[in-house]
């Protein structure tokens, strides 16, 4: 093979590596402003459907808090992907996350590690059907909600009527 | 003016005032300062006040009944076009403005805290007993409004301050010390209600709150 077909090679193989990086990258931040928004909405109607059940004083396991801990669980795994650099309030999309989170993304990390493991133990609970447990976890789960919306969501959120 | 005192208020249409002021003031604190667990309390102590003022408007002492004071459009204009006045008498109870202001400030609160009943907050932990019958979206949804319904009360409670303070500037009028006291200068007395009715009104009123905090779930 002469140099030159293989310098013809090594530039079309360059070529499919780009095309193929540039298709399946990951979609600039904004995109995922929405999405995110969706995914995290869909734990907070997880959470509301498992203390529902917690207030009514008579749980359905199989039907509803077993499913929705697997929501939150299965979502949880991910919630560290959702927030790319860019994805702030920079990307003029509308969003609630604050600049915070990149600049504190160690600390951002942390707490978002603490939800997988929180949402894994409250899976394993459901799971159980542990009655005493699943309230414990929920109380626990919810104050690391909380840890992370204080700091690095806006309590505009409150404000406007959009959702 | 005489100088003898009347009783115009009675003791239970007094103690609903200040309570609900001190469970508004509550409600608002703990809802700002995103306290949950007590500001869904507090609600429940808005709820039943509320719903004590309203039946005491059927059941209670003379100046508390909505047929005594609640008037038609007519009377309404006519007052307004007397306010101005600086020596109007003073009248026992409420004035038809005045009766306006009651029921918008009974209905705004009413309606503040059933939308609190099924919101949700944005986690999903922490929400109205009655939000079992809502979906999520619907509860942020009621949650929103609840919040938005709250700005309307605090104008109404500012035109209901604002009143008092131009009775008190422009007419020498002192209402707050009635609302306390529960006697003014007035010629006419108001006629009071027994203590039963009251009783009575709060044994079903409670049991009727203790129900909703359960979302009905009670058996």
């Amino acid at each position: 093979m002469s140099a030159f077909r293989i310098r013809c090679v090594a530039v079309a193989a360059l070529f499919v590596a780009t095309a193929a990086t540039v298709a399946f990258a990951d979609p600039p931040p904004a995109a995922q402003i929405k999405p995110r928004q969706d995914k995290l909405r869909d734990m907070g109607g997880a959470l509301k459907a498992i203390t529902d059940e917690i207030k009514k004083g008579r749980i359905d396991w199989d039907n509803a808090v077993i499913p929705n801990a697997q929501t939150v669980k299965d979502r949880s795994v991910y919630i560290l992907n959702w927030f790319p650099k860019g994805s702030g309030p920079e990307a003029h999309v509308k969003t609630y996350a604050l600049p915070a989170i990149w600049q504190k993304f160690d600390d951002f990390t942390k707490q978002g590690k603490q939800l997988q493991a929180d949402a894994a133990k409250l899976q394993q609970v459901a799971n159980a059907k542990d009655e005493a447990g699943l309230k414990a976890q929920v109380q626990t789960i919810g104050k690391t909600c909380k840890a992370c919306h204080d700091p690095y969501r806006s309590p505009d959120y409150e404000k406007d009527n959009e959702e | 003016m005489s100088t003898a005192k009347s009783r115009i208020w009675d003791l239970p249409t007094r103690l609903m005032h200040w309570a609900l002021v001190i469970s508004i003031a509550v409600c608002w604190w703990t809802g700002t300062h995103n306290d949950l667990d007590y500001h869904i309390y507090s609600g429940y102590a808005a709820l039943w006040i509320v719903l004590m003022r309203i039946y005491w408007g059927f059941a209670g002492a003379s100046t508390a009944q909505f047929k005594n004071f609640v008037r038609g459009p007519r009377a309404v204009i006519a007052y307004v076009r007397t306010l101005h006045w600086r020596n109007t008498a003073h009248t026992p109870g409420h004035n038809p403005l005045g009766a306006l202001s009651v029921l918008a400030l009974l209905g705004v609160v009413l309606t503040v805290v059933v939308q609190g009943l099924f919101a949700v907050d944005v986690d999903g932990l922490y929400s109205g007993p009655m939000s079992l019958y809502v979906t999520f979206k619907k509860g942020r949804h009621l949650a929103h409004l609840h919040y938005q319904w709250f700005e309307y009360l605090l104008y109404v409670i500012g035109l209901h301050l604002a009143a008092v303070a131009f009775y008190y500037v422009h007419k020498r009028h002192n209402l707050v010390t009635p609302m306390i006291t529960g006697k003014a200068h007035i010629e006419e007395e108001m006629t009071g209600a027994p203590l039963w009715r009251f009783v009575l009104g709060a044994v079903v009123i409670s049991a009727f709150v203790w129900a909703v905090s359960k979302g009905f779930y009670i058996f």
